[in-house]
């Protein structure tokens, strides 16, 4: 059996120079000061030697490090090997975050030219003392790359010394599957948060900012940011009390009967690319349109609440949502899941019900209601897909009863589906959608915590997990950050990007994807997937996959209003528990397995 | 002097522009305080809801949110009130609800809010929050009153009585100008 190491560590024996150009792996951040966060373990884990190995249509990275012994100006360049259709290779400048806890943390990830010329301490980060330099490299091998070793190396000029490192990449015969063993979905919510992180732009624009170009340009690049991260982006465009943003819906005129839709203009300049595909031309992945994507419709539109109950209300829902089946029929729009969801909560004083997570079984004859309308207003033989999409917590095990039929696309609270394992099989089984929901680590926990979410879905059977926010990043993510607990890219425009730049933490859920559907696709007679999923849970945190799972509390039986938060909490913890404190090396030792296999696999052609 | 005057050109419209929204919104005040319902209203928030709107559990720091209920058939008939009031109006505006808190004179509570987003005096999320000067005023004479203390907002609070005379809330009939399309869509 041929045992393959992902990265060869290889000491240094003796510092001939006062500067050194070395590496770690990706789950081992570096800080400015020459060591590893406290968070991935603190000091050890330099290499000066790396030897890497990778799939094709997959990526491999590594932290790539400059530390010079004295401040001044030096030049960073990576010399790709000469083979024509080689890996690509991306360099990416990490940002080191000041956190509020006095903290440096690299998060950030800043694309940079080659040859790269900067200067220790790096002038725009402004930390003092700072030593060392952290890049992100990104390796990306194209499917049709050629089975064999290419050989890169990594130059550090400074001062009168030249340093240098070798990186040896070794790609296997192995292809990641282009679609992804789940999606990885990342949530944000309106618009106005890109004129307050693209400050330049919406002030060259002023009151243009919302109805330009620039701004659609802005919102697609966005979806492909995700997309080219093995992820999908999702835009809720309405608010608690049914507000719709202009450039989420069609415009709509008249009342009652004569309700219609007016103009189309804005929606199809913001979703028209992005039902088509073309938004994603030239990725890596190619031109695809997005899977999925929020409906306006929310108890006020298209239908005005005023009616609520009485015929009107039907007409305008109706007439609207056939108008809108039509227009994407016409425009050949089927390749989209157009998601009917209720985000409002009656605590937000809008409505007098919950459409999300809904706490009181009898706000689910609302669902009942709009699932009739539904119905109405599309064909059943459609060639466009709606979907009825429940974000389900509390009154989840009830709601997937009920609402059978009605509600065909499921995103659950992780606790509560916790207790539930027949329940994943059991939606699929029916064609309904399953998802669960968390939200991104906070740069403060150790860097491989956010691998535990695809895994996580999939030893548990779902399609997808939500991360509920991703692209708010606090008033001052540089100098004063809050942890990154709400974001996963950044805005670029500091950096002279008019577009989102991605993260370290980003980077490592793309090559955990990666590694987890090519992990996946090696299920067949010899290896089941309950095997692989099990070797996959030993080699993370030493469990089991049961262990992922939670008993069914005994307060379960009770009426949902009257349970606890606190007593929820209680219930989840013993799952959870193997959760919380994720060791750096975690996902290291899986993506080990996972190319064992792989390389099996080439042994075996 | 020729930029004094160029600017007062220009504020003078807007000054009026204020006072006609302002006027509008007083008459949509002044009528909702003879249409809204407020029975109705008080039926709204379950005691249920109240109890546990004060509740404090650091092992449970949502407790209050995740059990705010109202009883829904109250709820619909005085928003729809409120939704035909706020079509009075020749501008984009809405008339929320608010009522006094039994027991806690120092606090009140928006109840119903509308398809605008618009308020003057609401923090995003709040179940409740330290009584506005203005609407204790209302609430204590029965006065309409215009407040304009956030720049470029208008609102016009009027009382809410109940079948016994008493008052039970207020309406907040809220303009914004410039209309903010993107504000609130979260």
């Amino acid at each position: 059996m041929r045992f393959l190491l992902f990265m060869v560590c290889v000491p240094l024996a003796a510092q001939i120079s006062g500067n050194r150009l070395q590496a770690t792996l990706e789950y081992l951040r570096p800080d400015p000061f020459g060591r590893i966060v406290a968070a991935d373990g603190g000091s050890d884990g330099f290499l000066n030697t790396v030897k890497l190995e990778g799939a094709r249509g997959g990526h491999v990275s590594f932290h790539l490090v400059v530390k010079v012994s004295r401040p001044g100006p030096y030049t960073l360049t990576l010399q790709p090997d000469p083979s024509p259709s080689g890996p690509q290779v991306q360099l990416f400048r990490e940002w080191f975050h000041l956190t509020e806890s006095k903290q440096y943390f690299p998060d950030a990830l800043i694309p940079v030219q080659q040859p790269y010329h900067s200067a220790m301490p790096e002038p725009d980060n402004r930390i003092e003392k700072q030593t060392s330099q952290a890049f992100w490299v990104d390796f990306w091998i194209p499917a049709d790359t050629e089975p064999k070793k290419y050989h890169t190396r990594a130059v550090l000029q400074a001062g009168d010394e030249t340093s240098e490192l070798a990186i040896e990449l070794s790609v296997l015969r192995a292809v990641v599957p282009k679609d992804d063993v789940l999606l990885m979905d990342h949530n944000s919510y309106g618009t106005s948060w890109l004129a307050d992180d693209y400050p330049e732009l919406s002030r060259k624009l002023g009151d243009r900012f919302f109805r330009s170009d620039e701004l659609f340009r802005l919102i697609h690049s966005y979806h492909r940011i995700f997309y080219e991260h093995r992820g999908i982006f999702h835009q809720l465009g309405y608010g608690h009390a049914g507000k719709v943003g202009p450039e989420f819906a069609p415009a709509l005129e008249g009342s009652g009967r004569t309700r219609h839709i007016a103009n189309w203009e804005l929606y199809d300049r913001h979703y028209g690319p992005l039902f088509d595909g073309s938004a994603f031309a030239g990725t890596q992945r190619g031109a695809r349109p997005i899977p999925f994507v929020y409906l306006p419709v929310t108890p006020e539109w298209p239908a005005s609440f005023v009616n609520w109950g009485e015929p009107g209300y039907e007409t305008e829902f109706v007439n609207v949502v056939s108008e809108m089946e039509h227009h994407f029929r016409e425009k050949g729009w089927t390749g989209t899941r157009f998601e009917l969801f209720f985000n409002h909560k009656k605590r937000y004083m809008g409505f007098p019900w919950d459409g999300d997570e809904v706490r009181f079984p009898s706000d689910n004859r609302y669902f009942l209601e709009y699932g009739r309308l539904m119905k109405k207003a599309v064909p059943a033989d459609s060639p466009v897909k709606f979907v009825f999409r429940a974000d389900t917590s509390w009154d989840m095990e009830q709601q997937f009863k009920d609402l059978a039929g009605v509600v065909n696309m499921w995103v659950a609270s992780r606790d509560i589906l916790s207790w539930l394992p027949k329940a994943p099989a059991m939606l699929r089984a029916r064609g309904d959608v399953i998802w669960f929901y968390s939200g991104p680590p906070a740069v403060t926990e150790p860097a491989a915590t956010i691998t535990q979410f695809p895994l996580e879905g999939w030893i548990r059977g779902v399609g997808g997990f939500v991360h509920w926010l991703t692209v708010s990043a606090g008033n001052d993510p540089w100098f004063h950050f809050d942890g990154g607990g709400t974001t996963l890219v950044y805005s670029g425009e500091r950096f002279g990007i008019s577009g989102p730049i991605p993260s370290v933490r980003l980077k490592i859920q793309r090559n955990a994807v990666e590694e987890l559907t090519l992990l996946a696709s090696f299920a067949g007679e010899s290896l089941k997937e309950e095997y692989l999923k099990t070797e996959a849970a030993r080699s993370y945190n030493h469990t089991t996959p049961p262990q992922w799972w939670n008993q069914r509390p005994a307060f379960a039986d009770q009426p949902t209003y009257e349970w606890s938060g606190a007593a929820l909490g209680e219930a989840t913890r013993p799952a959870m528990r193997h959760l919380e404190h994720i060791d750096p090396d975690a996902w290291a030792r899986v993506r080990q397995y996972v190319m064992r296999l792989a390389a099996e696999g080439d042994g075996q052609k | 002097m020729k930029g004094l005057l160029l600017a007062l050109a220009l504020v003078a419209p807007l000054a009026a522009a204020e006072r006609d929204m302002a006027r509008e919104l007083d008459d949509v005040a002044r009528i909702a305080t003879v249409m809204v319902d407020g029975d109705a209203c008080r039926r709204i928030v379950t005691p249920r809801a109240l109890e546990y709107m004060f509740k404090n559990d650091p092992k449970d720091p949502w407790v209050a949110g995740d059990n705010y209920e109202v009883n829904d058939e109250a709820f619909i008939a005085v928003k729809k009130t409120l939704l035909r009031l706020s079509h009075l109006a020749s501008f984009p505006c809405d008339v929320n609800l608010w009522m006094p808190i039994a027991g806690h004179p120092d606090k009140v509570r928006v109840v119903i809010r509308n398809r605008n987003e618009l308020s003057q005096f609401w923090p995003w999320g709040a179940l409740y929050q330290d009584m506005i000067p203005a609407m204790k005023q209302v609430l204590e004479t029965g006065q309409r009153l215009k407040v304009t203390e956030k720049p470029g907002w208008v609102s016009v609070l009027a009382p809410v009585y109940d079948s016994l005379g008493d008052i039970v809330g207020l309406v907040e009939a809220v303009t914004q100008e410039p209309v903010d399309p993107q504000g609130n869509v979260k």
